[in-house]
């Protein structure tokens, strides 16, 4: 794969723990780990903002061994700042759609159809919200599916998008 | 609701021995065709890891060639790609095919493809198959139970197509045999608790090096010491928990944790 085009994937676990405390009252606690695939790296996690770091820094290692050295300092440090800014973006964004998908998944898939469909008219293959009814275990795995699909989908327009932030750089 | 029974446990262990193609996948990845190693001679990578595509998708409906591509290969894939790692599964793991003959474990229909798992023993699909069994069964015939979470325990080799961990069509995978396998070590240990606690503390330690955050298992682990009249070293896993957690995920065991803790030091 060229430098030009990385791939960096992420996997989010969840382990819920529900108990009660010395009050008797009943308490949810989450641990989250995330796991970089390409670098076979790892970190366990109870605040989400933990999480998004460890992403950030994944991303920025990869930035920066995607930078050939032939590039001026100057021109380092541009490409760096424009790959933290979309991130800054991202993330500020990422908390809130994870949270979402937890809380109410058929509604946080239409929010993400939204935002492709707004920026990707290329995309036909829309998704069938209709049939996203996580009652039982099919639909679950049906809707698991659909949202591996639309992670692809997601990914074609990141490179697309990467590719005219270029171009647009170049001009 | 299955009610499984003792024939639902024979009936897998026999489905091993009349498959044509037994896979192992977990810890190393290796074939036996009709009950003879397969030789390596896939001729390039792709042709494995289309054939470890195939395998990860098997309750999918069958694939559509553009699709794999898409998933697998991305921009370094296409149909010529597509034809000569097919090529490369057939000369493997058929290799007496004639050319344009009909293939035993791979259907095609039009462009869509999909094994035929009726042929083929896959060991994460059987382990899978014993924990559902364990899980089903427990409380209600723990004997059957043990028989299969130790069935499904002696499967586990180690993680999923290890030499893919860097390659994310695996990951989904190789993540859900884990949290299955993590389960059924615990619920083992929890069923052996009282009469082999050592068995018990040896499987927690087991599932301890597959995540050492997994609480459940220092609990367990910390019961089996007691009951062995092992009072300092129930302390000592205790204490292991509490620098874990803390080390890891900066906050303190549960208060399960901490009660059981205080039981036996009061």
């Amino acid at each position: 794969m060229s430098k030009e085009s990385q791939t960096a994937s992420f996997l989010l676990r969840f382990t819920q723990k529900i108990f009660e405390d010395e009050h008797g009252e009943s308490n949810v606690q989450w641990r989250g780990k995330i796991s970089h695939v390409q670098g076979n790296d790892q970190k366990n996690f109870s605040e989400l903002k933990e999480a998004m770091d460890f992403i950030q820094s994944k991303l920025s290692e990869m930035t920066l061994a995607s930078i050939s050295n032939d590039k001026s300092d100057e021109e380092k440090e541009g490409i760096l700042n424009k790959s933290l800014d979309m991130w800054k973006k991202l993330s500020s964004n990422y908390p809130k759609l994870v949270v979402d998908a937890i809380k109410d998944p058929k509604g946080q898939v239409t929010q993400l159809q939204e935002q492709i469909s707004s920026k990707a008219e290329q995309i036909t293959n829309r998704l069938d919200l209709e049939s996203l009814r996580p009652t039982s275990k099919s639909d679950f795995n049906s809707l698991s599916e659909q949202i591996s699909d639309l992670t692809a989908v997601l990914k074609k327009l990141q490179k697309k998008v990467d590719k005219i932030d270029k171009k647009i750089g170049k001009s | 609701m299955i009610q499984y029974d003792d024939g639902h446990i024979q009936a897998l262990m026999d489905a091993k021995d009349k498959a044509d193609l037994k896979v192992s996948t977990l810890g190393q990845f290796h074939l036996v065709l009709d009950d003879n190693p397969v030789p390596d001679n896939w001729g390039r990578d792709k042709a494995i890891q289309l054939f470890q595509f195939f395998l990860i998708s098997r309750n999918r409906l069958a694939l559509h060639k553009e699709q794999i591509i898409d998933r697998l290969w991305d921009e370094s894939g296409s149909d010529q790609v597509f034809k000569v790692a097919l090529h490369g599964i057939n000369k493997t793991i058929e290799p007496n095919k004639k050319s344009r003959g009909q293939t035993r474990f791979i259907q095609r229909q039009g462009a869509t493809y999909k094994l035929d798992m009726s042929k083929i023993w896959l060991d994460s699909q059987a382990l899978e198959s014993y924990i559902e069994i364990g899980n089903h069964v427990k409380g209600m015939n723990n004997e059957l139970a043990i028989i299969a979470f130790q069935l499904a325990i002696n499967l586990y080799k180690g993680p999923f197509l290890p030499n893919r961990i860097y390659e994310d069509w695996t990951t989904t995978e190789r993540e859900r045999i884990q949290i299955f396998t993590l389960g059924a070590y615990i619920s083992l240990a929890e069923l052996l608790l009282e009469e082999q606690p050592n068995e018990s503390i040896r499987l927690t330690e087991e599932a301890l090096n597959i995540d050492p955050t997994w609480e459940e298992a220092y609990r367990i682990q910390m019961a089996a010491h007691i009951a062995n009249g092992n009072r300092p070293q129930a302390i000592r896993t205790y204490k292991r928990c509490v620098d874990v957690l803390d080390k890891e995920f900066g906050i303190a065991p549960l208060p399960k944790t901490v009660g059981l803790f205080e039981s036996f030091i009061g």
